[in-house]
């Protein structure tokens, strides 16, 4: 039997609700609306550039150069606004950055046949530098363009997060009653009702909760609103379409992608024009949430790190072929919820860390754990 | 020459579908093949048999496009054709089933029956190919239709992943992947060397499907058992030459084996 389409979110989820379950309990201020309102917009900046490394891990390789990729974009935007530039055309030469940067990566690992780890180690280190230098001597510039700014500070009316989030719902429900009545149809297997409606519940909690949260301190913000939509049209690419098939084809078996007539160096290096794009979105995000680009920000790791680690965290594989891009983003609420929590709790950074890590080493030992499970299943 | 043997030699005297003659391949200093002729009717089950070193897979890259002859004459139905690239003999019909499958074990059988090749939903023709939707309701019902053509069985859901499933099942998906793309003519590499005997049965029988469903088959096999019960004649090649066609109902796997590893010098009861 196929997973249903929240199988794979099973294990992440349950790390993610234990979790707030353990700070709700001994941190009551940690389940407030406010604390939410602010798990979301730090869990961000982590989310984007993990959705898009997603789909380098899909391919079995890995993007180390993300976060210093989102720092030249985030830092180019931010001289170009001080130059005068407007806001909106200047995100979009950083995003065309992204691209190009993304490219240039995957050529090299498609065309030349460097390593990814390789090429995108010598990214990280190339492009922090090439940050310093946009960024100047103060190594930080800040960002006051109104616009930049709204993303994160813009929130939707109460009013409009509940028309947007019945609307996502109804949708949800037409688009898998619809499946099910054209499988019947055509006499396909069909999923159980039960599996069906437990779906369309649990999708309807998910999202009404969410939004009657968010509405009872400051309504949705445009962040949740943009950073979903850009991981829908990204799970939809990966998993509707030959494109996204061809993603996971190549991570399960290059070989057999190359044989069905794939090509599979195109394809490889489309996923880092990906990771260069969301990281490039990644990086105006940051901008936009700490006000100002400066080189700590996006340099040293914490950054990189915590996006490989919600990938990972999320069920994605790093050997390539399994994972998905929606549980990136709960791989970063877990990782933004033990951080939130830990600071509540007046942990100390030595803690902090120690628990990351274990968190992470967790997530991997039940991911390898269950494909054990999967393969004997057999 | 081959007509007139396969006459005498009886059974259904079947034309040939794909015929070649006069193959010469060589490797650096190596001569693998010299002078190799070669043909397979449509539902016919060829087996072409060898020791190692023979040149059996030499010719079976050669028909599926992977090596390219020195010199040659093919011929599709009479007509005469050229197979220089994998891409011409997939044009041409011509598909290989290598022995590691090269299936994708993270994807559903559905998935990897139309991989590369996925059917789309009508209409978004404003965005290119590879970005639209796929059609997954007809995806898998092409899969139904091409496991139910082979008669798979034990194969529960096409929407199980591959990764799931036995050897045999693996076997059946690849050759169902091979023949879902209009092929005539499906080259199989050692499709049973490593299987068990409940799932060799379960191969030999999607063999014999295909056969009934007028493909032309060639069988690569060191397991002269599965020959005898599949094939309806033996190719045996020694030293990258012929050493004869054999019709099976009319030779014994002792004759093969002597054929195969000391060649023959009587003209007995080869047909060709």
């Amino acid at each position: 039997m196929r997973e249903t389409r929240f199988g794979s979110f099973v294990p992440v989820l349950f790390a993610l609700v234990a979790i707030w379950l353990w700070f709700g309990i001994t941190e009551p201020a940690f389940l407030s609306p406010r604390n939410f309102y602010f798990l979301f917009m730090q869990s961000a900046v982590v989310g984007t550039l993990a959705v898009g490394i997603t789909v380098v891990l899909l391919l079995g390789d890995i993007d180390l150069s993300a976060a210093a990729t989102a720092g030249v974009c985030a830092a180019l935007m931010a001289v170009l606004i001080v130059a005068g530039v407007p806001g909106i055309p200047a995100a979009l030469i950083a995003m065309a950055l992204g691209v190009v940067m993304g490219l240039c990566q995957g050529m090299l690992v498609s065309y030349v046949g460097i390593p990814s780890f390789v090429v995108t180690l010598a990214g990280l280190l190339g492009f922090q530098g090439l940050m310093l230098k946009i960024l100047g001597i103060q190594g930080a510039v800040n960002m006051r363009d109104p616009i930049i700014r709204g993303i994160t500070t813009v929130s939707l009316p109460p009013l409009l997060g509940w028309l947007i989030g019945s609307a996502c719902v109804l949708i949800f429900i037409t688009v898998i009653l619809t499946i099910q009545r054209r499988r019947k149809a055509q006499q396909l297997e069909l999923e159980s009702t039960g599996a069906l409606f437990g779906q369309i519940l649990f999708f309807a909690v998910l999202v009404l909760g969410t939004v009657a949260m968010l509405n009872s301190y400051r309504g949705v913000p445009l962040l949740v609103i943009l950073l979903l939509s850009l991981t829908a049209l990204l799970g939809w690419i990966t998993t509707s379409t030959p494109f996204g098939r061809a993603l996971f084809a190549v991570g399960g078996n290059a070989e057999s992608a190359r044989r069905v007539g794939i090509n599979v160096k195109r394809i490889r290096v489309a996923a880092f024009a990906i990771v260069g794009l969301m990281a490039a979105i990644g990086g105006i995000v940051g901008a936009s949430r700490y006000a100002s680009v400066s080189f700590n920000a996006f340099a040293g790791g914490p950054l990189l790190l915590e996006a490989i680690g919600a990938a990972v965290i999320g069920g994605t594989s790093l050997f390539g072929g399994r994972g998905s891009v929606w549980n990136a983003i709960l791989g970063a609420l877990v990782i933004g919820s033990l951080g939130n929590g830990l600071d509540l709790s007046g942990a100390s950074a030595a803690d902090k860390l120690m628990f990351s890590g274990a968190i992470l080493l967790l997530a991997v030992a039940i991911d390898a754990v269950s494909r054990n499970g999967a393969n004997q299943s057999t | 020459m081959i007509s007139e043997a396969a006459d005498k030699a009886g059974r259904s005297a079947p034309p040939a579908h794909l015929s070649v003659g006069n193959i010469n391949k060589r490797f650096g200093g190596v001569q693998a093949l010299d002078g190799v002729a070669f043909e397979v009717a449509r539902g016919e089950v060829m087996a072409l048999v060898g020791d190692n070193g023979a040149g059996k897979s030499t010719l079976m890259k050669i028909l599926a496009g992977a090596y390219v002859a020195d010199e040659g004459d093919f011929s599709l139905d009479g007509n005469r054709i050229s197979i220089n690239s994998p891409q011409d003999a997939t044009a041409l019909g011509i598909q290989i089933v290598y022995q590691d499958l090269a299936l994708c074990e993270n994807l559903d059988v559905a998935a990897n029956l139309s991989l590369g090749a996925e059917p789309v939903k009508p209409g978004w023709r404003f965005l290119p190919r590879f970005l639209r939707p796929i059609d997954d309701l007809l995806m898998e019902k092409k899969a139904l239709q091409a496991i139910d053509q082979l008669e798979v069985r034990t194969l529960k859901s096409v929407r199980a992943k591959v990764g799931g499933l036995s050897g045999g099942q693996r076997q059946a998906i690849a050759i169902a992947r091979a023949v879902g793309a209009d092929s005539s003519v499906v080259l199989l590499d050692e499709p049973t060397a490593a299987l068990g005997v409940v799932q060799t049965r379960q191969v030999l029988d999607v063999v014999k499907r295909l056969r009934d469903t007028d493909h032309a088959v060639v069988y690569i096999s060191h397991n002269l058992r599965d020959i005898f019960e599949v094939a309806d004649r033996i190719t045996v090649l020694r030293h990258g030459a012929n050493v004869g066609t054999w019709q099976t109902s009319q030779t014994t796997p002792d004759e093969i084996v002597v054929a195969m590893t000391a060649g023959v010098t009587t003209g007995s009861n080869h047909a060709a």
